[in-house]
């Protein structure tokens, strides 16, 4: 009996060395071809447009940026991004289906294909930007980050908050910033980290923890919802100082270019429309003479023999996709005062974020 | 009849229909399937990740975990692997309690239902069958939101001087080590050794003369005088640590997070209602036989339940307690959702702040195997020891 069980198990071990060494190989190769196709130029648009929808990953609990309302449609600054994708690829901008995502599931969503790209205040740094096998896009929001405190606890900098607790949401650049920005003056403090903005929210108003840190756009949206049974917006302050700089912007998979350049200029697309005066309501009737704003919005210009032609930059959308764009979210100027302008619950000033000529940061490289 | 050696040689059937070699090669078969499976996709992973460059060893567990945790020493430049084994270490702190916990209370309720005491017994059947047929999660936020409505550490309650309880921590009084701590814990080591000799010595000694072993008294007995006397000795070894408030901050006494709290009650309490079942179940598949012999001793109602019917009832709970006790430490990873920095929100973390989430998710999984199997052999040696022996 023995005997006849060690034999099993030589014959086993022979077996399994042999199928491991072939397999191994085998894989090598299969998988690289297979990975090697999926990774190549212009794959992704072709999938996306062939799927007839756009997978976007979203916040789903940042009010004026990414947040179902009580209807249950997904609304806001970074939600507007996805619709303009959409109505470049597709002409239409309904054409999103929305993936909400939590901080610590966004990267694998992405990594793993589960969407075609994420716009979910996601702060672009070189270590996500290495390892996370990501490609950060054009900035669409520069922020930064702050601390907002209850008015009444007497808190106004960093260094009144010795011993307190703060919430922060987990898995996110805040979390490493917290530590960092605490450390610098060595202020003791206990950090309570949440996966959940909702959950966070909760203890934070039951005054578990004494500060809210995250990205200050972010915390004004919070703080414009604030519950009036706790006082509302009024019973909260966002301290001055801003300790970090967090450029928040969309991001695709590593490896395709032609995607990352389609999502990379319908951002550009609403911030050049802003520049020209472009807005939702007068780009579908420009009937100037200005041929450079006539190649942006895909008009028939005369070439150089006198023919009539379309400008076509060769990104693989419709030669008029910014008219579809424009037409369905407006320009950058406009998306920015729809959800977080000075006229919102947010109220945010355009600061870093105004155009370049007007001392912000937005800067669309010329479409020619 | 009697077979001739050499026609059973000759009527084996060739080896493509010979039964036992085609089942060993089934099981080959098997074998080099799974393992060709786990290679493939192995491979796959590797080659996909590496594709998009992402890493695929594990040298970020190295790289500083960049981030804090509550209540306790980490500091934010320590590796990726100390942060883990802080996430391990709050997670043996739920196991450590909870398990006990959890097997006291399942005990009680579940004889509680089987208790002739109509509203003892309909109380129990109500807790069982309220908290078994809800999912965990929800046990944990809604215990959540009830600690939540404790007061906040500005006005923390203090009942007696001896406790501070806010709804960011529950501070305790604690032992404080004073000088001479050291000698009197060695002290007392010695005499818990002693004592349990005494117990063994009393326990043979009854068995072979038939007289009352009171070994409770003599061991019991021994160790606090021993314990009393060193303790006078030494001149104040130890003393109550207090907890009190200083601000925000709680000093002395020994503090949890009030998260750790909610995760270690809410589970508590949920696995509890399955343990109770199995208690009652096998309190009633003991033999009915038995409660009648105990009858006709004339052994009275806790006679009869504590030296005839729960001992042999133990021996079939058992088992089935394992898995509770197992999916108790798994049930602690929903810690996640109310913030308590166990192993599986730790490790999250590490996967948040931009390190490879295949290798953090392996390691994850390593630590609750090697706890349930700790876990496992632990309980499996009890259960050896006392099963019956058959000879």
């Amino acid at each position: 009996m023995t005997k006849r069980l060690l034999m099993l198990a030589v014959v086993l071990a022979m077996v399994a060395a042999a199928c491991g060494g072939e397999v191994a190989e085998e894989t090598t190769t299969t998988t690289a071809a297979d990975g090697g196709g999926q990774v190549a130029t212009g794959g992704l648009l072709a999938e996306v447009q062939a799927r007839g929808v756009l997978n976007c990953g979203v916040n789903n609990a940042v009010p004026g940026f990414g947040f179902v309302d009580s209807a249950g449609e997904f609304s806001g600054f970074d939600i507007d991004f996805c619709k303009a994708i959409a109505a470049a690829v597709f002409g239409d901008a309904g054409k999103v289906e929305y993936k909400p995502l939590t901080a610590q599931q966004r990267f694998t969503a992405l990594q793993s294909g589960e969407i075609d790209v994420l716009i979910r205040n996601t702060t672009w740094t070189a270590t996500r930007d290495g390892s996370e096998g990501a490609t950060f896009l054009t900035t669409t929001f520069y922020d930064g980050q702050g601390m907002m405190v209850r008015s009444d606890s007497g808190f106004t900098e960093i260094e009144d908050m010795a011993n307190t607790t703060i919430c922060v949401l987990s898995g996110t650049t805040t979390e490493l910033n917290l530590s960092d920005r605490f450390d610098a003056s060595g202020t003791p403090f206990e950090p309570l980290s949440f996966d959940d903005n909702d959950l966070l929210r909760e203890s934070f108003i039951s005054g578990q923890c004494d500060g809210w840190t995250s990205d200050k756009s972010q915390l004004a949206g919070v703080r414009s919802t604030f519950p009036d049974s706790e006082g509302g917006p009024e019973a909260l302050t966002i301290l001055e100082e801003t300790f970090s700089k967090e450029p928040l912007g969309p991001l695709v998979r590593d490896g395709d270019t032609q995607w990352a350049d389609v999502v990379n200029w319908v951002v550009l697309a609403t911030i050049q429309a802003e520049e020209f005066g472009i807005t939702q309501g007068n780009v579908g009737n420009y009937s100037g003479d200005d041929t450079t704003i006539q190649k942006f919005l895909g008009q028939e210009i005369l070439d150089s023999d006198g023919n009539p032609t379309t400008f076509d930059p060769g990104l693989g959308l419709a030669t008029d996709f910014v008219v579809d764009v424009i037409s369905a979210v407006g320009n950058y100027g406009e998306i920015y005062d729809r959800n977080v302008g000075p006229d919102t619950p947010l109220g945010l000033e355009r600061g870093d974020n105004a155009q370049w000529r007007n001392g912000g940061l937005l800067y669309a490289p010329p479409y020619r | 009849m009697t077979a001739h050696p050499s026609t059973v040689e000759t009527t084996r059937p060739p080896f493509w229909r010979d039964l036992r070699v085609l089942r060993a090669f089934a099981q080959v078969a098997a074998v080099a399937g799974a393992i060709f499976l786990f290679r493939w996709i192995l491979g796959n992973v590797t080659t996909n990740l590496e594709s998009v460059g992402i890493r695929t060893d594990f040298g970020f567990l190295n790289g500083p975990a960049g981030f804090q945790v509550a209540n306790s020493d980490f500091e934010p430049a320590q590796p990726v692997s100390d942060v883990i084994l802080v996430g391990v270490r709050n997670t043996f702190a739920l196991a450590i309690l909870g398990i006990p916990l959890l097997t006291i209370f399942g005990v009680l309720v579940g004889v509680a239902r089987l208790s002739p005491n109509w509203l003892v017994s309909k109380a129990a059947t109500t807790y069982v069958e309220t908290l078994r047929n809800i999912p965990p999660l929800l046990v944990i936020l809604f215990t959540n939101a009830l600690i939540l409505l404790l007061p906040r550490i500005q006005e923390a309650a203090t009942p007696f001087g001896w406790f501070v309880i806010s709804n960011r921590s529950i501070s305790v009084p604690w032992i404080a080590n004073g000088s001479g701590a050291g000698t009197y814990w060695m002290v007392l080591a010695g005499t818990l050794l002693g004592a349990v000799g005494i117990w063994v010595w009393r326990t043979r000694r009854s068995d072979a003369s038939g007289e009352p072993h009171h070994r409770v008294l003599w061991s019991g007995l021994f160790f606090i005088g021993v314990a009393v006397v060193a303790y006078l000795l030494l001149d104040d070894p130890i003393a109550l640590s207090r907890p009190e408030l200083e601000g925000l901050v709680v000093t002395g006494g020994f503090l949890t997070l009030a998260n750790y709290v909610t995760v270690l009650i809410a589970l508590s309490l949920y696995t509890a209602s399955h343990v109770a079942e199995i208690v009652r179940g096998s309190i009633q598949a003991v033999a009915k036989g038995q409660v009648e012999a105990a009858n006709a001793l004339a052994l009275g109602s806790f006679q009869r339940l504590r030296f005839v019917i729960l001992p042999q009832a133990f021996r079939i709970a058992l088992p089935p307690i394992i898995n509770q006790y197992l999916n108790f430490v798994k049930n602690t990873s929903l810690a996640l959702a109310i913030g308590y920095a166990e192993v599986t929100t730790i490790v999250f973390q590490v996967i948040g702040n931009g390190n490879p989430a295949p290798q953090s998710i392996v390691l994850l999984m390593a630590v609750y195997l090697t706890f349930s199997l700790v876990i496992s052999l632990i309980v499996n040696y009890v259960n050896r020891r006392i099963q019956y022996v058959v000879n």
